[in-house]
């Protein structure tokens, strides 16, 4: 994925949730405010591009908290790289959906 | 209300499964499980009251996610078919190329005539007299004299026989325009000799007023699918007849382009010049010919000291007989073809895996329909070809064996060549030739071209002359180990998203 590439406003904001430590499906959802079928569809279109990528949390933790396994993202290489020249295009992202390390540099 | 709630989950994981199954089953489960457990933390772990958490409404984003699953595998499936030298891609050319021979034959009349099923009117022992062999399928060649002398002279011979002669005649029906038509002047009998049913006679219908019968398209064309044509009058010439009935499209094609038949009794017949030429139709007595029926029986008939061949040419044997050329033709590729070119495939070292016996498979199978779908191209295009233009009957039929010889021929010769420069694995093109050894190095050793897979599946080394130690072709598979080596499949390049 070049880091040129052109995000829909929505894709981006996928990306910045994510990025963000929204690493559920669910809590993208709720960041976003995206329905459900927006977002998943979309997180996969980003995996296929190599901008994020999904895991499966351990069964342990899992277990420990007497729940089924969730499947978690988390951004790329290739997606940093292409978050940052999407902050360009779309300055205000980091504002709607801040980082933890924006919030403290905010507060500082 | 409360019910409701209670029940809500469910249904929203049924949902989750009815979406699932747009899914192929090996992404299935782990889609569900993503599916079920984000729902599971959305009823059980989540507190938020915001519409997406509605567990129905969320489950309903199933749909759209399982369908783009869906549709992106497609996609990505229905490339590696675009990729040159794939074996679908081959698969597809030639099946594209069988589907234009089959149309060019249904848009040419002839060709469409040879290709169906022709004449499907007339039993077994049916046959047409021919003055001219094979031509005189095609244009009239009995003078009415001669079928008026086997009427009675050939009673042992044949038990009927009919005559028609096409004219081009006016035909005006009353309260309705006058048409142009290729009206055949025939014996009473000729529809009960060819077996071809015909409704009663009209009540309107004088004995005395001759029968013209219709075919289906004169009818839709001329009379624009008149329902009360049938049983009207009408006058050829300043003649008045009875238009008796419609023909329907499945009683075949006449030879001569007929599109009426005006049916006369004999003494009506006799009013003709004798020499004015026809068709003639017959049954043959079954003491007449042995079996097999099929085929031509040379009939003499010997009059004034001068002896005339007619030929007796089986319907049925005419129908199937651009079928027969074909057959004929393919034999005699299949007798030719060991001299253009060699039929051994090479020397492929057997596996022992249980993938074996699918490898094989398909590389048996790949060969198999290359070889149908050549037959599906080659079949309807000689027919196109011959039988398309207006050619007489012994032009179209050598036409028809040369052009499907030759094609067959030069198609077998392509079909072996393509099968020997194929990996056996993914049955791709092999690609990047490269020439290896000395030609002056042949003793112990061998020089030749060597050929790789694409997607590293194995080396094909090709003599450059044949030894006692390496005869033909080889192919020498390559493990996994080896992959890192190949480029891999380009990915598809993204887009918006």
């Amino acid at each position: 994925m070049p880091v040129d590439a052109k995000l829909s406003h929505t894709a981006a904001m996928i990306l910045q949730a994510i990025h963000a430590g929204h690493i559920y499906g669910f809590s993208v959802m709720q960041m976003t405010g995206l329905p459900s079928g927006t977002v998943y569809p979309a997180m996969r279109r980003l995996e296929r591009d190599g901008l994020i990528l999904s895991k499966w949390e351990q069964q342990s933790i899992a277990d420990a908290d007497q729940r089924p396994p969730r499947k978690y993202y988390r951004l790329t290489r290739d997606g940093r790289a292409t978050l940052e020249a999407v902050y360009q295009r779309y300055p205000l992202l980091e504002k709607m959906i801040p980082t933890p390390q924006s919030k403290v540099e905010q507060r500082v | 209300m409360k019910r409701l709630r209670f029940y809500t989950p469910s249904l929203a994981q049924i949902n989750i499964s009815a979406a699932s199954l747009m899914l192929p089953r090996r992404d299935r489960d782990d889609w569900t499980a993503e599916w079920t457990a984000e729902l599971y933390h959305l009823c059980y772990c989540s507190a938020t009251h915001k519409p997406q958490a509605d567990p129905l409404r969320f489950s309903l984003g199933a749909f759209p996610d399982a369908f783009w699953i869906r549709c992106n595998l497609l996609r990505s499936a229905a490339l590696p078919l675009l990729q040159s030298g794939s074996a679908a891609r081959c698969g597809i050319i030639l099946s594209a190329l069988a589907a234009v021979g089959f149309l060019l034959c249904l848009c040419l009349p002839r060709a469409r005539t040879a290709l169906l099923p022709f004449h499907p009117f007339g039993p077994a022992d049916l046959v047409m007299i021919s003055g001219a062999s094979y031509a005189g399928a095609q244009a009239p060649t009995i003078p009415l004299e001669n079928y008026q002398e086997w009427q009675t002279d050939t009673d042992k011979l044949f038990s009927q026989l009919a005559w028609y002669r096409p004219t081009i005649k006016n035909v005006y029906a009353t309260h309705r325009r006058t048409a142009r038509l290729s009206v055949a002047l025939a014996s009473n009998n000729l529809f009960r000799v060819l077996e071809v049913p015909l409704p009663a006679a009209p009540a309107a219908h004088s004995p005395n007023s001759p029968r013209l019968i219709l075919s289906r398209n004169a009818w839709r064309t001329w009379y624009h699918s008149d329902a009360h044509l049938v049983g009207s009058t009408a006058s050829i010439d300043g003649q008045p007849v009875t238009i008796a009935a419609v023909l329907r499209d499945d009683h075949g094609q006449f030879p001569g382009k007929v599109q009426a038949w005006l049916l006369e009794d004999q003494l009506s017949l006799a009013q003709l010049p004798p020499h004015a030429k026809g068709f003639v139709f017959a049954r043959i007595r079954n003491s007449a010919f042995p079996a097999p029926r099929g085929g031509i029986r040379v009939m003499t008939d010997a009059r004034d000291g001068v002896t005339h061949c007619f030929d007796c040419i089986s319907v049925d044997w005419l129908a199937r007989q651009p079928t027969s050329n074909f057959l004929f033709a393919l034999l005699l590729a299949c007798m030719a073809l060991p001299a253009t070119t060699a039929l051994p495939l090479g020397d492929y070292p057997r596996r022992r895996d249980r993938l074996a016996l699918g490898f094989h498979t398909r590389r048996w199978v790949f060969l198999a329909l290359k070889f149908v779908l050549v037959l599906a191209v080659v079949y309807p295009a000689s027919i196109a070809l011959a039988w398309g233009p207006s050619f007489t009957g012994s032009t179209a039929v050598f036409l028809q064996v040369a052009t499907a010889f030759l094609a067959l021929l030069f198609a077998f010769r392509w079909i072996l060549q393509d099968q020997r420069r194929r990996c056996p694995e993914c049955l791709r093109l092999l690609s990047n030739p490269a020439r290896v050894g000395q030609a002056s190095c042949n003793f112990l050793s061998w020089n030749g071209t060597e050929l790789f897979c694409d997607r590293g599946h194995g080396l094909l080394h090709i003599p450059e002359l044949a030894t006692s130690w390496f005869s033909t072709q080889r192919w020498l598979c390559l493990d996994s180990s080896w992959l890192c080596l190949f480029a891999e499949t380009p990915s598809p390049s993204p887009g918006m998203v």
